[in-house]
């Protein structure tokens, strides 16, 4: 394959939704059928090219596959910059593949709106994909945002009964997190590149606070302030001094996102409210992005700051953890239970991104696509129950698996992988992340108590298949109804496989992340003693500017940008690095184009 | 040693030496290559998998016979299989590879690539047989195949037959999985698989909400114990690291068993969690204090541990995994899911909740036989908890009245008896009472199953009665089983449980000197009471005359698919005393003679046998001779407890005797069993559901959704409300504040310059 379509390929697999919602609007809207199947094939296109993208990412490669840049804003630095990570392939082909399960969810389930619907669903999943393939931190704002109008339509027009206010509550609560985003990220923007050349990139952001993340961490170490501390630079006394706040200004953007206690009570409301379709996103790759947020961008950004909070983080996940699973088991409405287990699960992914241990960020970003597949497997097992009965309440049901055995049965192998029994996906993720957790610096106590939702979590999802499932028949609306037909079992069995599959060979994807997981465990650490001191081992290498644009629309001229050429790591390190337009050459050979022939 | 060198066929060897010879080299010498049999026990757990797959998926359509042939055929060829394996680590010639430097000998294994990996942890899909695992192989496959051939006439009426098989089949293969797993990480799945296989099969008819609460209270009870299991490897894992770090060069003494290099390597092929990697640890790490070494009493310098000893550090692990091991083998004070878990089939007992599941944690400590020798304390720990245990058990069993809980209750008291031999350090003592126990146990009750299938489903042994003449194979299979498990001579149960008496008698604890005499009068205690209330529940059953209020007048004797895994199992517990009888001489051709399992077994303990000689944290006095007299008093006590409650349940109080007084008062104790459920009710349970409904009614809805949320929203709101105010449109008012606020500033900045 050519490495110039390569660099192409991410723009397919973000726009080509885009371009099948650009036909499905000038269909009739009466045409339901066709809608739905136009989607199912745009959704289909799109998971085959994630699938792609997914096999051209060489897990030895450089960290960043799949690049493509181009000048956009050059006056204020923002470059057009897609490019992709082990972690990040990883979350793009998840959304990929629900893609189109989300679709086939949701085929009789909504019936009014359909065009609309529809639309709003491969919005999303542009948006999703474009934030998750965004090195350009403002690009990512913007996609990451754009996320949430499609989710909040979603929720409040085709939601259930208290549909609005869900909506609202999730759209205020996600814009509040993301606003203050925005202004820390402005203040990374100004204090990273001092004078003259600023720049969106990420790499060039990160790169650029590298060596004030580096004095920071030294006055920190001798126990200075930023009033004392004299060697330091001006960008460093900056982050000195207001690297905390910016931190936390992240972290607080992305801890709503997670959602982490105690800013999650939006999820409930949202998960019950929601239609499968929103509950299945919402669970499978939304949330993600917060903790994608504090992997990418809180923690790299910050290591000085990440690490003073570590203990917080860690107690407030583990909280998650513990106060999620013992919300589940006040519940009455299983799809609130749902909801709270997300609460619980993710308490797992973010205390693997606070050990700041391989293990434990490993544990983490698998237990990301483990939580992507099985809980929005629940929601979608879930769903099909509602769509039969219309009812959440526990107690509406019971004795299903007399009248529903294989319904019950697939329900009973995600439960499984929810409760983490070894040999499904949960275990995996769920063990690593509790002995990273143990290894790191986190208390063991603190540790020892995440692992009681080993327990917990058993109780409560046990419980509930119980009251669902098993004991008589006892309401007669029950009576009558009819198993998993066709489509359902054609939706749900890949879920299912998954299951199995990422539970008993995870290593493949383990290997795809690992690349990512180191970079993030360096960069966590950075600076923090005396063999993290190595500025080449985690800064970041991307390509430059091109000063012709192949890709350039034609009759658009575009000129070279003033800051476009000192890039990356070239300006950092000039004594170390040879100044070549994309940084360090990667050590193994890349998918990437020459340049500047 | 027997020289078998120029062995070539039984008969060819039996014309110039003698039967024994002939046998141990037949043995010895298996007529197939064993060199690549390592490679093949995936096998054995495939098989089963493949068989539940088809049941649980095809079952339905198949049609029953075809179910039947398939889940039975499976765990026929694993037995096979397991026959191969059993046969295959004999030969001294068998070594299984092992990356940690020293032969692995009497073994057979295979790696087959990583599970997953990450930092430098690392998970293999490594299977190992040794003597162990292989005893432990056809324990499983060999009663699993009895029980689904019982199965098939049991169930014949269930319309799920084929869930069932499939569920059985899996269980199976967990079960294999388990034993053959040679890190704690894979022991870990066949451990969870177990539970989970469990848990289906308690709730098999869950229709019925109180089987299926007895899957889930067995399930949730278990993960309890799988918290400590795995807070234990996680501990393990950090104890192992700081190890890595800190040991120095005599640690690994040049004596070809390792270096630091090797050990190395070892961790990073095989990852720490493998039991090649915790005895290589265990035997780097020596007890005595020594300048040039790390020890037990070395404090950890680095890492999350750092600050506490090694001994420290292994006693807590071992406490944790105890933990884990009283999850799943039913021990003080989580023992309470066993006797609930009868709710399932009868055979799923039998299986389960008596041959193999249960005994998981005592595997597990005599696969971990070199680290638990390394703490006194756990050990006195184990040992007490199992006599708790025991007694406990056995005092309820007194006074219960349903067959299989009696038989459940029973079994908690047995794996007690295991857990002292544990505490005891007599690894092949437990193990040998899991073998003895797992044929007359599941004798039992598949009897029980066979009775209540001949009445009706009845289980309520003062309703029964009189079967002895009704059903008599089952009569005498029960009776066979019953003499085994009090501990008559010459049944199994004599030498198995004699073998852990003697065991605590004999051995003294260093820091616990007189613990485990003590535990022996439990034990002495406990088999009194094991023989009465096992007589009681037989002689109930099968003499006297049939309760009026029977639900059938007339018992019927099952089929053969039911009666003949009776007789082979009875036979098999009277057959296992061959295990037990000390005939063989040790190794070295000194010291008293070894019964047949220790011998066995010998492979599998030298390493913690080496240690407790090294550590001398375990003395065992030997005597000279058969012990004739702790013999006779086992016995005796035996006799006593049985012929007590022949003479009262046959003679006194017949079917409808009532006790009087205190006696009345405790018997209502034991009835209620201690009101121990009902105290976890109170203590864990509600507490639990009332906290969490707390936390959401209070935190989650109040603090949080109304004050916080609602309250951002509702001050946002008043304040725009209140400032609508400003915004009147009326210019006078406008230009009013406009002044006033001018003259302010001005006033302000005349302050200012003057």
């Amino acid at each position: 394959m050519n490495a110039s379509f390569d660099s192409r390929l991410l723009n397919l697999v973000i726009f080509s939704p885009l371009v099948f919602a650009a036909v499905l609007a000038l269909l009739p809207k009466t045409e339901k059928g066709q809608l739905r199947s136009l989607t199912l094939a745009g959704m289909l296109v799109n998971f085959a090219l994630t699938v792609w993208a997914f096999l051209r990412f060489q897990s030895h490669g450089p960290e960043f596959q799949l690049e493509y840049r181009v000048n956009w804003v050059s006056e204020i630095g923002l470059s057009y910059h897609l490019g992709v990570d082990g972690l990040a392939i990883a979350l793009v082909l998840l959304t990929g593949l629900l893609g189109p399960l989300v679709v086939l969810a949701s085929w009789t389930f909504v019936d009014h709106r359909v065009k609309e619907f529809h639309l709003a669903l491969l919005l999303l999943q542009t948006a999703m994909l474009g934030a998750l393939c965004s090195l350009d931190v403002l690009l990512f704002y913007v996609f990451f945002e754009a996320m949430l109008i499609p989710m909040y339509l979603l929720i409040g027009v085709w939601g259930a009964e208290e549909r609005q206010m869900a909506a609202m509550k999730f759209f205020l609560y996600t814009l509040v997190g993301s606003l203050l985003m925005l202004v820390a990220l402005l203040a990374v923007y100004f204090i990273a590149q001092p004078t003259g050349a600023r720049s969106f990139d990420y790499a060039t952001l990160y790169n650029g606070l590298l060596q004030a993340n580096q004095q920071v961490a030294q006055c920190v170490q001798q126990g200075l302030t930023a009033d004392t501390c004299t060697t330091a630079s001006p960008a460093a006394l900056a982050l000195l001094k207001y690297g905390p706040f910016m931190f936390l200004a992240f972290a607080l953007a992305f801890a709503i996102k997670v959602p982490m206690f105690p800013f999650h009570t939006w999820l409930p409301d949202a998960h019950v409210q929601a239609p499968v379709a929103g509950s299945m996103v919402l669970a499978g790759v939304m949330l993600k992005m917060g903790t994608f947020g504090f992997w990418r961008f809180a923690v790299p950004l910050f290591p000085q700051a990440a690490r003073q909070y570590q203990l917080a983080i860690g107690v407030i996940a583990v909280i998650g953890i513990v106060y999620g699973a013992l919300m589940c088991l006040a519940q009455r409405d299983i799809k609130k239970l749902i909801a709270y287990s997300s609460v619980s699960h993710l308490g797992y992914c973010m205390l693997g991104i606070a050990a700041f241990t391989p293990e434990g960020a490993t544990g983490s970003a698998y237990q990301m696509l483990n939580h992507g597949v099985s809980t929005s497997a629940l929601f979608l097992l879930f769903g099909m129950l509602y769509e039969r009965r219309h009812v959440r309440l526990m107690s509406d049901y019971g004795g299903i698996a007399k009248v529903m055995p294989v319904f019950a049965t697939f329900f009973l192998i995600i439960t499984f992988s929810s409760v983490a029994v070894p040999g499904t996906n949960g275990f995996v993720g769920e063990f690593l992340v509790l002995l990273g957790s143990f290894k790191s610096h986190l208390p063991l106590w603190v540790s020892a108590l995440a692992a009681t939702a080993v327990v917990l979590g058993a109780a409560y999802m046990l419980w509930m298949v119980q009251r669902v499932f098993f004991g008589p028949l006892t309401h007669s609306e029950n009576k009558g109804l009819s198993d998993m037909n066709a489509r359902e079992w054609v939706t749900a069995l890949p879920l299912v496989v998954l299951v199995l599959v990422m539970g008993l060979q995870p290593q493949p994807l383990l290997d795809v992340i690992a690349p990512s997981t180191r970079h993030y465990i360096d960069r966590a650490l950075f600076a923090s003693g005396p063999e993290h001191q190595d500025l080449r081992r985690v800064q970041i290498n991307v390509r430059g500017l091109e000063p012709e644009v192949a890709a350039a629309p034609p009759g658009q001229k575009l000129n070279p940008a003033p800051l476009a050429v000192p890039m990356g790591s070239v300006r950092l390190l000039p004594a170390t690095t040879p100044p070549v337009p994309h940084g360090i050459p990667p050590p193994v050979a890349a998918p990437l184009p020459t340049l500047g022939h | 040693m027997i020289d078998c060198s120029d062995f070539q066929s039984f008969g060819q060897y039996f014309s110039t030496h003698g039967f024994t010879d002939t046998v141990t080299c037949f043995v010895q010498n298996p007529p197939f290559n064993t060199a690549n049999i390592g490679n093949s026990l995936w096998m054995i757990i495939a098989l089963p998998i493949l068989g539940a797959f088809f049941c649980g998926v095809f079952g339905k359509f198949m049609g029953r016979s075809n179910t039947h042939l398939i889940a039975s055929a499976s765990v026929f060829g694993s037995f096979l299989l397991s026959v191969m394996v059993f046969w295959a680590v004999n030969p001294s010639s068998t070594v299984a590879p092992n990356p940690f430097g020293s032969t692995l000998r009497y073994a057979v294994g295979a790696d087959y690539g990583t599970w997953f990996q990450a930092g430098d942890f690392r998970v293999n899909f490594g299977l190992l047989a040794d003597h162990l695992s292989a005893s432990m192989l056809m324990v499983i496959t060999g009663v699993g195949f009895l029980i689904h051939l019982y199965s098939t006439s049991y169930m014949s009426h269930d319309k799920a037959y084929w869930r069932y098989f499939a569920y059985l089949n899996l269980f199976v293969a967990m079960m294999l999985t388990l034993v053959l797993a040679d890190s704690l990480v894979l022991l870990f799945v066949g451990w969870e698989g177990v539970g989970m296989c469990s848990y289906l099969l308690i709730g098999f008819w869950y229709d019925d909400p109180a089987k299926a609460f007895a899957g889930r209270k067995a399930f949730i009870t278990n993960r309890i114990g799988d918290f400590g299991f795995l807070v234990a490897c996680f501990l393990l894992v950090l104890t192992m690291g700081a190890f890595t770090l800190q040991a120095k060069n005599n640690n690994f003494p040049g004596d070809g068993t390792g270096s630091s290099q090797v050990f190395k390597a070892g961790l990073s092929a095989k990852g720490p969690l493998s039991f090649a990697a915790i005895d290589a640890f265990t035997r780097a790490l020596p007890s005595k204090a020594d300048s040039n070494q790390v020890t037990l009493s070395t404090v950890i310098d680095n890492g999350p541990l750092k600050g506490f000893a090694y001994g420290a550090m292994v006693t807590v692990i071992l406490l944790c995994f105890l933990l884990g091991a009283a999850g799943k083998s039913a021990q003080f004070p989580l023992y309470v899911w066993l006797p609930d878990a009868m709710a399932g089939p009868t055979p799923v007992s039998a299986l389960i909740h008596a041959a193999t599941m249960v005994t998981a944690g005592i595997y597990l400590f005599c696969r971990l036989s070199y680290l638990v020798v390394l703490s006194p304390t756990a050990m006195a720990v184990i040992a007490v908890t199992g006599g708790i245990t025991a007694l406990l058990a056995a005092l309820i069993a007194f006074a219960q009245d349903d067959i299989k809980k009696i038989l459940a209750y029973s079994t908690v008291s047995q794996l007690g008896f295991m857990f002292m031999a544990i505490g005891a350090g007599a690894f092949w003592a437990a193990f040998l009472h899991v073998v003895t126990h797992a044929f007359f146990k599941a004798c039992l009750f598949l009897g029980a199953g066979s009775v209540m299938h001949g009445n009706a489903e009845e289980t309520n042994i003062k309703k029964l009665g009189g079967l002895s003449k009704e059903m008599p194979v089952t009569w005498a299979t029960f009776l066979i089983s019953t003499l085994a498990i009090t501990g008559m001579v010459p049944l199994s149960g004599f030498f198995s449980k004699d073998a852990i008496l003697h065991a605590l008698h004999t051995t003294t604890l260093e820091g616990y000197e007189h613990i485990l005499h003590w535990v022996w009068y439990v034990g002495l205690a406990t088999a009194a009471c094991t023989a009465f209330y096992m007589m009681r529940l037989y002689v109930l059953t099968f003499h006297g005359t049939r309760a009026p209020d029977a639900k059938v007048p007339h018992a019927h004797e099952s089929d053969w698919q039911m009666t003949l895994p009776l007789v082979v199992l009875a036979m098999l517990a009277i057959a296992a005393v061959a295990h037990g009888i000390p005939v063989m001489e040790n190794a070295n051709r000194e010291g008293p003679l070894q019964t047949v399992m220790e011998n066995y077994l010998h492979p599998v303990f030298q390493n913690a046998m080496r240690s407790i000689e090294a550590t001398g944290f375990v003395t065992v006095e030997h005597e000279e001779g058969l012990p004739w007299g702790a013999w006779g008093m086992a016995w005796a006590i035996a006799l006593a407890g049985g012929g007590l409650s022949i003479v009262l349940y046959r003679f006194v109080f017949k079917r409808d005797g009532q006790w009087s007084g205190p006696a009345e008062f405790i018997r209502s104790l034991a009835q209620h069993k201690f009101y121990v459920d009902e105290l976890y009710e109170l203590l864990v349970i509600r507490p639990v559901k009332f906290v969490s409904f707390i936390f959401f009614k209070i935190v989650d809805s109040l603090l949080i959704d109304t004050v916080a949320v609602r309250g951002t929203a509702w001050v946002t709101a008043q304040t725009g409300a209140a400032l609508r105010y400003l915004q009147s449109g009326d210019a006078q008012s406008y230009a009013a504040i406009m002044t006033l606020g001018l003259m302010c500033a001005l006033f302000y900045a005349l302050f200012k310059v003057l």
